[in-house]
């Protein structure tokens, strides 16, 4: 996992007494972890936004349940997860995903924006900034499976480290190695086709 | 180590997990298949790309967003409490839901009830009626009612023609066999009479002409009622109850002069007066006396009529009812004489009608 100060265990003591002031201390330290794994899960800002949301509210309802102070780093993530796959199979259902082509615009932070439809690292200057390759790979991961996209998103957008995603995941690290080396491979080749 | 093996130690080469001696071989072998090297190096290129593309801002107005959210979540249960108001009126209105659907399923049973048997025995009350054997049934237990004197007493208490109907469908049941006995006996009466079985609407009305007559003697008041005493009713009930009498009808011209021969012949004859109405006279006689009890009266009647004794015959009515009797209601039940019966000590109760010409 990215290198981020753990919250204190005060803060999540006073969040599980109802103290508001500890839980929005709660929220602004783990939000953005929060939102970008929804972003790269579902691929959109909106979606990416409500489901964090949720997954806050889930947290500010059930935190009392939560026995050890200590994991609640990764019992957020759990709960942001289950969010995501619940949320995926509902937008799934509605085939929210369907019209989404390789030559379809993407979804910015700035809106819409056509697709890249060269190597991003052809032109060093204007395509390799941060937000271009943000959604040149966030195209690539959206044609994934959603456990393939899980993997790549904990382990190389997030950088939880193999222990952690076993933990999560409920598998063994050989497995969550071979699949993620599976995914990552996948995403090369996706990407590869976009960029030409 | 050929490609495949080569190219699945991407990852583990990119991540520096491969122990050296196997970091050499896959080193070596990208060195000599251009192929796998420029695999190794978009693999590179991708994970790059990977590690580079950091983390997306939060959107602006996530916070108070969320927190209108968790308003709305507090006021929600406020909702559902009002909502739990609405919820008491919610039963309130199906228990008496409930209950008009109990009420209406009870009249439903009870109306089905009430027409099914109705139409199911229908039938069969027609079957039954239509059964001459068991009119005849009916008809013998009515006569049997009588002989036992049993109507008498009931139709006292009870003159209701419906209610007299209870009470013989709740006596106890005659056993099979009389039942049979009494069932075929009046059927061979009537094939030798060679009248046809009537129809069964004819029986039922001659069952309920029985019945009417039976009504219409109780309410046929008793001529003088004043001169029978309770004491001479009562045993000229049990006369009745224990034997039919026989009727004897004189023809007389002088009222006053045979009425006290008339005493006077029945205590001659060892007999007694019973019951003493105008010209109707009830006398118990030895039994065996009767013959010439009759040869003697027939001398107190008038000596100018031929047929002195103009009927004798078994009486099964009520004995108080034959003054009021016609002719032919008279026969008709004359056809219906049976045996004169004598009572354990051997004397017989004959009425006898005085006809003054």
């Amino acid at each position: 996992m990215k290198t981020s100060p753990r919250i204190q265990k005060e803060v999540i003591e006073k969040c599980k007494a109802g103290d508001e002031k500890a839980f929005a201390e709660v929220v602004l330290h783990s939000q953005k972890k929060v939102f970008n794994i929804a972003y790269r899960m579902l691929g959109n800002m909106e979606e990416a936004k409500d489901l964090a949301q949720e997954v806050f509210l889930s947290v500010f309802e059930s935190i009392k349940d939560l026995k050890e102070e200590i994991k609640f780093e990764a019992w957020l993530t759990q709960i942001t997860l289950n969010h995501c796959r619940n949320r995926w199979k509902y937008l799934k259902r509605r085939q929210y995903f369907n019209s989404d082509s390789l030559d379809d615009p993407i979804e910015t932070e700035d809106g819409s924006m056509p697709r890249a439809i060269v190597d991003p690292s052809d032109n060093p200057e204007t395509l390799y900034e941060k937000k271009s390759i943000q959604q040149f790979i966030q195209r690539g991961l959206m044609k994934l499976k959603e456990d393939q996209r899980e993997l790549i998103v904990l382990r190389d957008l997030q950088g939880f480290s193999y222990e952690e995603m076993g933990q999560l995941l409920g598998l063994p690290e050989g497995t969550i190695k071979s699949k993620l080396h599976r995914a990552r491979m996948d995403l090369k080749e996706t990407l590869e086709r976009c960029a030409h | 180590m050929d490609c495949e093996k080569v190219r699945d130690q991407f990852s583990s080469l990119w991540e520096k997990e491969l122990i050296p001696s196997e970091e050499k071989i896959v080193r070596e072998h990208l060195a000599s298949c251009p192929e796998c090297q420029k695999e190794f190096e978009q693999f590179e290129k991708t994970m790059g790309w990977l590690r580079s593309a950091g983390d997306v801002e939060i959107p602006e107005g996530f916070l108070p967003e969320l927190y209108k959210k968790m308003d709305g979540r507090k006021k929600a249960p406020l909702v559902e409490k009002s909502r739990g108001k609405w919820s008491i009126f919610t039963p309130s209105f199906k228990l008496p839901a409930q209950a008009v659907a109990m009420v209406a399923i009870v009249f439903l049973v009870l109306y089905l009830t009430k027409m099914m048997p109705m139409e199911v025995f229908q039938p069969r009350e027609a079957e039954q009626t239509s059964s001459p054997v068991l009119v005849e049934k009916k008809s013998e237990q009515v006569s049997a009612q009588k002989e036992m004197g049993k109507e008498q007493k009931t139709m006292r208490t009870l003159p209701e023609t419906t209610r007299s109907k209870d009470i013989n469908l709740a006596q106890a049941p005659v056993p099979e066999e009389e039942k049979l006995k009494e069932a075929y006996a009046p059927r061979v009466k009537a094939e030798a009479k060679k009248t046809e079985p009537p129809s069964p609407k004819a029986e039922i009305m001659a069952y309920q002409r029985i019945d009417s007559k039976e009504e219409a003697k109780v309410k046929i008041p008793s001529p003088e009622p004043g001169r029978v005493g309770k004491g001479l009713a009562a045993k000229e009930e049990s006369l009745i109850a224990s034997k039919p009498p026989q009727e004897i009808i004189l023809r007389i011209s002088d009222r006053e002069k045979v009425i006290p021969q008339l005493h006077e012949l029945v205590k001659q004859f060892g007999g007694e007066m019973v019951t003493t109405e105008r010209n109707m006279f009830l006398a118990s006689l030895p039994s065996d006396s009767l013959l010439e009890f009759e040869k003697e009266l027939a001398s107190l009647s008038d000596p100018t009529q031929a047929d002195k004794v103009i009927a004798k015959k078994q009486i099964t009515g009520s004995l108080r009812a034959a003054p009021g009797m016609k002719r032919d209601e008279i026969d008709e039940k004359s056809k219906k004489s049976a045996r004169p019966a004598t009572d354990a000590e051997g004397r017989i109760t004959i009425r006898i009608l005085l006809i003054q010409e």
